[in-house]
């Protein structure tokens, strides 16, 4: 009886949480879950641009998946509730455009602003009719990694994908077979079964095994920060610490660590934070003001972390904001 | 049913042959299985996945999944399920890291903290579970939700990030989160002393025959004396434990926790508890079947690696793997339960 009780208050109190309307600008903000290392900075920095939103009398809402088993179909779903809960402004991520193309249709068709931003791209935008694409250009991404480690003289490398399907993550390594290719090098891609997301050993256990059954490989790409540790690790049980670079897209403190000490050689960053901060500031000023940005694409990314520049990012770090 | 098995095996035993015991045995067919797979890789695989390295690349890889999948095992023998160790893992990970790395705490209080989350989550679901008529795997599928928005809240509320970094010292590290020889993680040899210990418990404490009886007929066991509750508890508390150990031994190893980390234990360990030949309806199922069918996972998901097969389509293998180890389970079942009534 007593846990009854508990669990009808709780239930009350999360009611009253969420229903907090106000005359400003209602963004909602689909994007990734938000115990992914990568999402909480994209949502920090919508957060961040959120105080000003309410400040002004509106409200920012983070929509994001439970899991990324079904993402496409989830994330559209996501998109129509944000409609269906009467958004004045939506922002969204273009992941797997097959699945989320007819929602944001949707939300064009309400007469809805949107922005597109973290995957798709400005393409993606201006075919949707979207007002803007904030983020990163995710292929120019990998094309960054792959040069970088092909220049260092590492010709042979391999992207490890460990969401294949994903537009975005596709892009990442199909951007650095191409970058190996443009400075003579070779790449190849491998994708990870299922079984093994969310699961560091599992990662670092085949990128090991890769690497000892492909003995010619010696630069390797990830497409997350937790993979790179993994990776990083792979390498050192392959007993090739030193001869097989790393390189990934995102990072965190101890990535910055390994770059620090050479176990890693670069990063890619996209500058999540950016993305969140000005997609949502460039909406709340549109449908409060009016105001418009006439740059179309606003990149984020792609930059390059390397032991130059290292010491400069890890105050971000500390702040939750890179 | 099942609760007499003992008698029926004895009776066979003293007339059959040993062969025909051994294939009798219901880990025939997950071993048989096991055995397909391995020399199935080691032809693909070639000399490397023989080696040394291959035999730590599944070892590894089976060792953090096989600490989990024993008590996850013996609930499902007890006819309960356990989802939440998915979020338990990065839960106690997170526990480490915040005490011991982000507030510099001394590593024992971290990783007893860590741990202890794990009993916590096990003695909830245990409760719930025997205090209201959920099932267990609803019961546990809630705590794992609220494990992980807890892990989540706390973590940003804390650090102000969802990733968090540890130095463990040379000793903690050298127990817990080393590689022996540069490639042999640590943990296979916890995962052996938890074989042990929880082979001792299902085979030849008491308590293991209390496990067969909970999960054949509830009902009957609490009425033959055994304290059932108690037992959920233990056993949810079990798992929790096991799960925390490996979130403990995870972040040692790879010196950060993430809050996202963890989901894939939750379906793998399941699946290697019936790749062994465990019942999912109860009653019926045994440690060295639960550790055969943790290895053949195991080979199986690092095989495709060394195989040169498409990676694409590992996943495909993992999933007929499965299929067709309950199938083959079933196939051994029937014809030792067919050869039982024969003998009769």
């Amino acid at each position: 009886m007593k846990l009854k009780r508990y669990l009808v208050a709780s239930a009350v109190l999360a009611i009253g949480a969420s229903a907090a309307y106000a005359d400003g600008a209602n963004i909602f903000v689909v994007g990734g879950k938000p115990d992914d290392p990568f999402w909480s900075i994209v949502k920090k920095g919508a957060e961040d641009a959120g105080l000003v939103v309410e400040a002004q009398g509106g409200s920012v809402t983070w929509l994001g998946p439970q899991n990324y088993d079904n993402l496409g179909v989830d994330a559209a779903e996501l998109i129509r509730q944000a409609i269906d809960q009467g958004a004045d402004a939506v922002v969204g991520p273009n992941w797997v455009p097959e699945a989320m193309n007819p929602a944001f249709d949707a939300v064009v068709a309400a007469g809805i602003p949107l922005v597109i931003y973290n995957a798709g791209g400005i393409e993606a935008a201006d075919q949707l009719g979207a007002m803007n694409y904030v983020g990163s250009n995710d292929y120019k991404g990998g094309v960054a990694g792959g040069e970088y480690l092909g220049n260092a003289g590492n010709l042979n490398g391999v992207c490890i994908n460990t969401l294949p399907g994903a537009a975005n993550i596709e892009a990442f390594c199909n951007g650095f077979v191409e970058g190996m290719t443009n400075v003579g090098g070779q790449g190849s891609v491998l994708p990870l079964p299922a079984t093994s997301f969310g699961s560091a050993t599992a990662v670092a256990q085949a990128v090991r095994a890769h690497l000892l059954q492909n003995p010619d490989i010696n630069a390797v790409f990830t497409i997350g920060n937790v993979d790179a540790n993994s990776a990083v690790s792979g390498v050192a049980q392959a007993g090739r610490t030193g001869q097989v670079q790393v390189c990934g897209i995102n990072f965190d403190e101890s990535i910055l660590n390994n770059i620090e000490q050479g176990t890693q050689a670069c990063a890619i960053d996209q500058q999540g934070y950016h993305q969140g901060y000005l997609a949502v500031s460039i909406l709340n000023g549109y449908v409060n003001y009016g105001l418009t940005v006439p740059t179309r694409e606003i990149l984020t990314g792609p930059g390059i972390i390397d032991g130059s520049n290292v010491g400069a990012t890890l105050a971000g770090v500390k702040a939750g904001t890179r | 049913m099942d609760i007499d098995m003992p008698t029926d095996d004895s009776k066979i035993s003293t007339r059959g042959h040993a062969l025909g015991r051994l294939v009798r045995r219901p880990e025939a067919g997950s071993l048989l299985g096991m055995l397909i797979v391995f020399t199935f890789f080691a032809i693909l695989g070639g000399p490397i996945f023989m080696a040394a390295p291959g035999f730590s690349s599944w070892l590894n890889t089976a060792a953090e999944i096989g600490i989990i999948a024993l008590p996850v095992g013996l609930l499902m023998i007890a006819g309960e399920l356990d989802i939440s160790v998915g979020s338990v893992i990065p839960a106690s990970s997170l526990t480490v890291a915040i005490i011991s790395g982000h507030f510099d705490q001394p590593e024992i209080i971290g990783i007893l903290a860590g741990l202890g989350v794990g009993l916590l989550v096990g003695f909830l679901n245990g409760y719930l579970v025997t205090r209201t008529t959920i099932p267990s795997l609803i019961v546990t599928i809630g705590t794992m939700f609220g494990i992980m928005g807890l892990t989540l809240g706390l973590t940003v509320l804390i650090v102000g990030s969802t990733g968090v970094f540890i130095v463990p010292d040379p000793v903690t590290k050298a127990l817990l989160g080393t590689f022996v020889g540069g490639m042999f993680q640590v943990t296979m040899f916890w995962w052996a002393a938890f074989i042990v210990a929880v082979f001792y418990l299902l085979h030849i404490s008491p308590w293991g025959n209390w496990i067969y009886a909970l999960g054949g007929d509830r009902e009957s066991a609490r009425n033959a004396g055994i304290p059932t509750a108690r037992l959920t508890i233990g056993l949810f508390m079990l798992s929790g434990f096991a799960a925390a150990f490996v979130g403990v031994a995870q972040v040692l190893t790879y010196q950060s926790a993430q809050v996202a980390s963890g989901q894939a234990f939750i379906f793998n360990s399941i699946m290697c508890v019936v790749i062994g030949g465990v019942l999912l309806t109860g009653g019926s199922g045994s440690v060295i079947g639960i550790v055969i069918g943790t290895v053949t996972f195991a080979i199986v998901n690092q095989g495709i690696f060394f195989s040169g097969l498409d990676p694409n389509i590992g996943s495909i293998i993992i999933g007929a793997l499965l299929l067709v180890a309950v199938m083959s389970n079933d196939a051994f079942r029937q014809m030792a339960l067919a050869f039982a009534a024969r003998k009769k």
